[in-house]
């Protein structure tokens, strides 16, 4: 979760895998936009000698829509190269590594940022941009902050940057997928256990994260912006995907594999946990090979889950009216306008009845991030600023887009158990529970940053016990 | 945008995308000889579907389409042992 290893193949492929998309609005700076892909789940800080690296053949990609159609739009290609320094030696580092070109770091890699725009021919945004060495430990890195950020590429006042950070993700893997436990809710649970808090599997984990913020400008099908949250043209469609070259073949001669023929697709991710929780196992590797724009192959897992079947059976008499609604033959629009289409006009009103907010893409049933960039950031310090978004009043929050600080499992969770469901059907009233679900955890990694790239940086090999959140 | 375009976007620009060309290949007995463009250098053969004429030959970062029942028919006899 929210896609760490979510499909059979991908799990066995981490350097592929796409874990987690975010886009939002910058904080303090409401013409920028932030775009975050992560890849390379579950990393242990301690992981080396070979410290985890983005590969060199994987094609790792940030797609957007601005047209309505779900299709790619513009899209930021990153494509990364590494060299041995020193062949005859073990070592990821000789000694201290106090800069970014410093020659005491082994695996040096690079990036080439491309930009292609819909029927134009792409264009190098940078090349030859250098990824930061992990975070190996006091001795190697001493210095870390300063030396990841002096990774940060900034090109014409756009930003990118490329490397390890601590994953802000967090779940609690061990009792999810222990038969759909939520420790804060375990007594009501059908095998029934005291309840307790809950445990952040991604606990000292970190991620390999590429970070681009932009324009809104560079988004935007005709290159303009405007403050207007209900103008179509300010949303914008979100997805990350990792393709690699049809075959892979061992060289016996060079003893080496080798990547022969194009690129295809072999993961992809938008909204969080829809690979991972919606589509049946039998359909997650198709999922991640396809384009979003074929997502209508899937809408019946978002327009029933199984989740939604479940929970009533897992928590006996908690789900009383989602069970009754289970019974009857109402398709779950409001997740499939939530997840597929985006939310049309009408839906999110204030107390007046005005709407303040739609996130829709037209009727192209698509899996894609979606974010109106019309819609101003909310201050952290606001009393308007929620972890649960749209579902806890805040508009600036997902599924309006994504933010770090958003509680995307909570509020997916109160979304399949019924909490979104009077969107589209106001007669329907949710059971008390569904609002107030929750796997207990919280991001117990690294601080976010202020700044870009706003993850926090990873936890270090010599410092991170594993298990602990230093 | 359809795959093969989106890909053909980040081929013009070198990056390990997709190139798909499609070649018909007449039978014929005659010994083959290299032509001008032949390339020089390790090629994947590809036969997805047993029944059909198709190979896929990955080389480099393209892939080129053969259609030849012939040479499929021969390349599944030589993987039979015949």
């Amino acid at each position: 979760m929210s896609s760490h290893r979510e499909a059979p193949e991908i799990a066995k492929d981490p350097v592929a895998d796409s874990t987690d998309v975010y886009a939002f609005m910058h904080p303090t700076q409401d013409d920028q936009v932030v775009l975050i892909a992560n890849f390379i789940p579950l990393q242990q800080a301690n992981g080396g000698p070979n410290f985890y690296e983005f590969g060199d053949d994987v094609l790792y990609e940030i797609n957007v829509s601005n047209t309505n159609k779900a299709e790619a739009d513009v899209i930021y290609s990153f494509n990364f190269r590494t060299q041995i320094r020193n062949p005859n030696t073990f070592l990821y580092n000789f000694g201290v590594i106090d800069k970014i070109d410093s020659p005491m770091f082994n695996r040096p890699q690079v990036y080439d940022i491309i930009r292609t725009v819909k029927g134009k021919t792409p264009t190098y945004v940078a090349q030859n941009v250098p990824v930061p060495p992990v975070n190996v430990g006091a001795r190697s890195t001493p210095n870390y902050p300063a030396l990841a950020n002096s990774a940060i590429k900034t090109v014409s006042g756009r930003k990118f940057f490329a490397g390890q950070r601590a994953d802000a993700f967090h779940v609690d893997l061990g009792s999810i997928f222990d038969l759909g436990a939520l420790r804060p809710f375990n007594e009501a649970h059908l095998i029934s256990m005291p309840q307790m808090n809950g445990v952040n599997a991604v606990q000292s984990y970190n991620c390999h994260t590429i970070a681009m913020q932009v324009p809104v400008s560079d988004l935007t099908a005709d290159g303009k912006g405007s403050s207007d949250p209900l103008e179509r043209r300010n949303v914008i469609g979100v997805w990350a995907t990792a393709n690699r070259a049809r075959v892979r073949v061992f060289n016996k001669r060079t003893k080496k594999f080798m990547n022969k023929g194009p690129a295809v697709q072999v993961s992809r991710l938008g909204n969080p946990l829809v690979n991972e929780v919606l589509i049946p196992m039998s359909q997650k590797d198709k999922w991640n090979a396809a384009e979003p724009n074929q997502d209508s192959d899937y809408a019946a897992a978002v327009n029933k889950p199984e989740l939604q079947g479940l929970l009533p059976f897992l928590y006996p008499g908690v789900f009383p009216k989602l069970d009754a609604f289970n019974k009857g033959t109402r398709p779950r629009a409001d997740l499939n306008a939530i997840l597929l289409t985006g939310i049309p006009e009408g839906v999110v009103k204030d107390g007046s009845g005005k709407t303040i907010f739609q996130n829709y893409t037209g009727p192209v049933e698509a899996d894609m991030l979606r974010l109106n960039m019309g819609v101003p950031p909310t201050a952290k310090n606001s009393p308007s600023f929620s972890i649960y978004g749209v579902v806890g009043g805040d508009i600036g929050g997902f599924p309006n887009g994504r933010r770090l600080e958003d509680d995307v499992v909570a509020i997916e969770l109160r979304a399949v158990a019924g909490a979104t469901i009077p969107l589209v059907y106001p007669d329907y009233v949710p059971d008390d529970a569904a609002g107030a679900l929750t796997d207990g955890t919280t991001n117990t990694n690294s601080d976010l940053l202020a700044d870009f790239p706003f993850l926090g940086h990873p936890g270090g090999g010599y410092e991170t016990v594993p298990g602990t959140a230093s | 945008m359809s795959e093969t375009s989106r890909r053909k976007f980040l081929a013009a620009a070198g990056v390990g995308a997709a190139s798909v060309g499609t070649v018909n290949l007449a039978a014929g007995s005659a010994e083959a000889k290299p032509s001008a463009k032949s390339v020089k250098e390790s090629v994947v053969v590809l036969i997805e579907d047993h029944k059909s004429s198709e190979l896929v030959l990955l080389v480099g970062d393209r892939e080129v389409v053969v259609h030849n029942r012939d040479l499929v028919t021969r390349i599944l006899n030589a993987a039979g042992g015949k």
